[in-house]
């Protein structure tokens, strides 16, 4: 943590936990009566899917999926793959995807796609940060706790190089620390 | 409304496969003996439908209609067609669908020795008569499409596919077919935008890069798995006083899945410019089309990020 400079905090703690809060009414009020699962991308959204699930007042299902890429000897970029899976069948349940930020959406839109795929009866996205000036595709966000135009941040799940995800807040940091 | 037709050898599971991909689109599946039942009900006596069951001559009969069985038989698929969607079995109807651009032909085939192998497995009989009963059915298939539409039902060009289940599993037959169906829906979908918009469709076109981050970028959507489809349409947006196209658009990239059209601009700040006027009159005159523009300084980033890993 020594190299990473905080500029500022940008969501302190308090911030963030009135922000889930609401965000977790409004969920309870529009799945009232569904079948809702709601699944956390690892490992960014770690902290605010296990806030955001507990301000969920209906009861929900919860599933956690990781997605990481396979380098290709013949290809730079290789590929994305799923490498913790579902456990629960998604199969005719609504679902909400629980991000911790959206940049480009090429992410989410690979989640999606692949979820669809199991033929759930709603899919929709719910990211505490957006970055609309980067989104690329349209990903079908239905919530989100804030948009914003710094992606430098660490803290509440987000990390730089696997530091600093435990941080209770969301702080702005130094360009050069990444 | 989508009709797959679906034309198969005995042992080939071509029924099976037609089934399957029946239930899984949840739409009628349609073959010779229902399709009897159901559209010559009111035109046929049941001497004339058992007829039609077992001659394929008797097509061509006149009913009390004044018209062939044939007639009142593609009267009725076309307009089924309009209103519902299907998948045919047999009985010609890649002929009857042939000149339907929505429709989509396949074939199933397996090798005499498989089919065999199959038949006799179905049927528990021997080997000699297994080839006995593939004999009679091709023999039966092949009469009815060359007596009722005088065409030979191998023809390859009847068909816009041709699997071989010996080599594949019928599972794989289903999943190719719906994979080519879903790719044919939505290209039959941006022509019908593309002629009722008066944009040009380049769909039939061989993506050719112009340049290395046009590659680049289709390398980072092929790593997501995101069904890209290059330059697939133009955009007129500006027109001389005699109504010729002056000024047109045509978008790098269409993510299908997302309905997104992709720009990259990676070159002066010139031509940028220039770009952003043209996307603004795409938004304005083609509402609901949703272009996203990728900046140099945006896209160095991107690949950056993602040559690293997931972002």
């Amino acid at each position: 943590m020594a190299d990473i400079k905080q500029k500022r905090i940008l969501y302190s703690e308090e911030d963030l936990k009135k922000r889930v809060t609401e965000l977790g009414e409004q969920i309870s009020r529009d799945y009232a009566g569904r079948d809702l699962v709601i699944i956390g991308v690892m490992k960014g959204s770690l902290y605010f899917f296990s806030d955001l699930t507990r301000a969920i007042t209906i009861p929900i299902g919860i599933d956690l999926i990781s997605i990481g890429t396979i380098p290709n000897t013949t290809n730079r970029t290789g590929i994305v793959r799923i490498t913790k899976d579902l456990d629960l069948d998604i199969t005719g349940k609504d679902v909400l995807v629980i991000e911790d930020i959206i940049r480009t959406g090429l992410t989410t839109a690979y989640l999606v796609q692949n979820l669809d795929a199991r033929k759930p009866e709603s899919i929709c996205v719910c990211s505490l940060l957006l970055l609309p000036d980067q989104q690329l595709i349209n990903v079908p966000v239905k919530y989100f706790g804030y948009e914003i135009t710094n992606e430098w941040l660490i803290g509440y799940g987000m990390d730089i190089r696997e530091r600093g995800r435990n941080l209770p807040y969301i702080a702005e940091i130094e360009k050069t620390s990444g | 409304m989508s009709i797959l037709t679906i034309s198969r050898q005995i042992g080939s599971f071509g029924d099976e496969i037609a089934e399957t991909i029946a239930r899984r689109q949840d739409c009628e599946l349609i073959t010779r003996s229902g399709l009897i039942d159901r559209f010559f009900a009111q035109t046929a006596s049941e001497r004339d439908r058992h007829l039609l069951n077992e001659s394929a001559k008797y097509f061509l009969n006149i009913s009390q209609d004044g018209l062939t069985y044939l007639d009142i038989l593609m009267r009725s698929l076309t307009e089924m067609a309009r209103t519902q969607s299907a998948v045919l079995v047999g009985f010609g109807s890649q002929v009857i669908f042939a000149d339907d651009p929505e429709a989509l032909h396949i074939r199933i085939e397996a090798p005499v020795k498989t089919r065999i192998a199959r038949i006799r497995k179905q049927y528990h009989v021997s080997e000699e008569e297994a080839a006995s009963i593939l004999e009679t059915a091709d023999k039966k298939h092949k009469r009815f499409v060359s007596v009722v539409f005088g065409v030979n039902s191998s023809d390859s060009s009847l068909y816009h596919m041709t699997l071989n289940t010996a080599q594949l599993s019928a599972d794989e037959c289903v999943s190719a077919i719906l994979s080519i169906q879903k790719e044919h829906e939505l290209r039959l979908r941006l022509e019908r935008e593309n002629k009722k918009s008066e944009t040009v469709d380049h769909q039939c076109d061989v993506p050719i890069f112009k340049n290395a981050a046009e590659a680049e970028f289709a390398r980072i959507l092929d790593m997501y798995q995101i069904k890209w489809q290059y330059e697939p349409k133009t955009f007129p947006v500006e027109w001389d006083a005699e109504g010729n196209v002056t000024l047109a658009f045509s978008p790098d990239f269409y993510l299908t899945k997302f309905d997104t059209y992709i720009e990259l601009t990676i070159m002066n700040q010139k031509y940028v410019t220039e770009k952003n006027r043209k996307i603004k009159k795409v938004r304005e005159l083609y509402p609901g089309t949703n272009v996203r523009i990728v900046y140099k300084k945006d896209f160095h980033s991107l690949v950056e990020r993602f040559n690293g890993g997931v972002s």
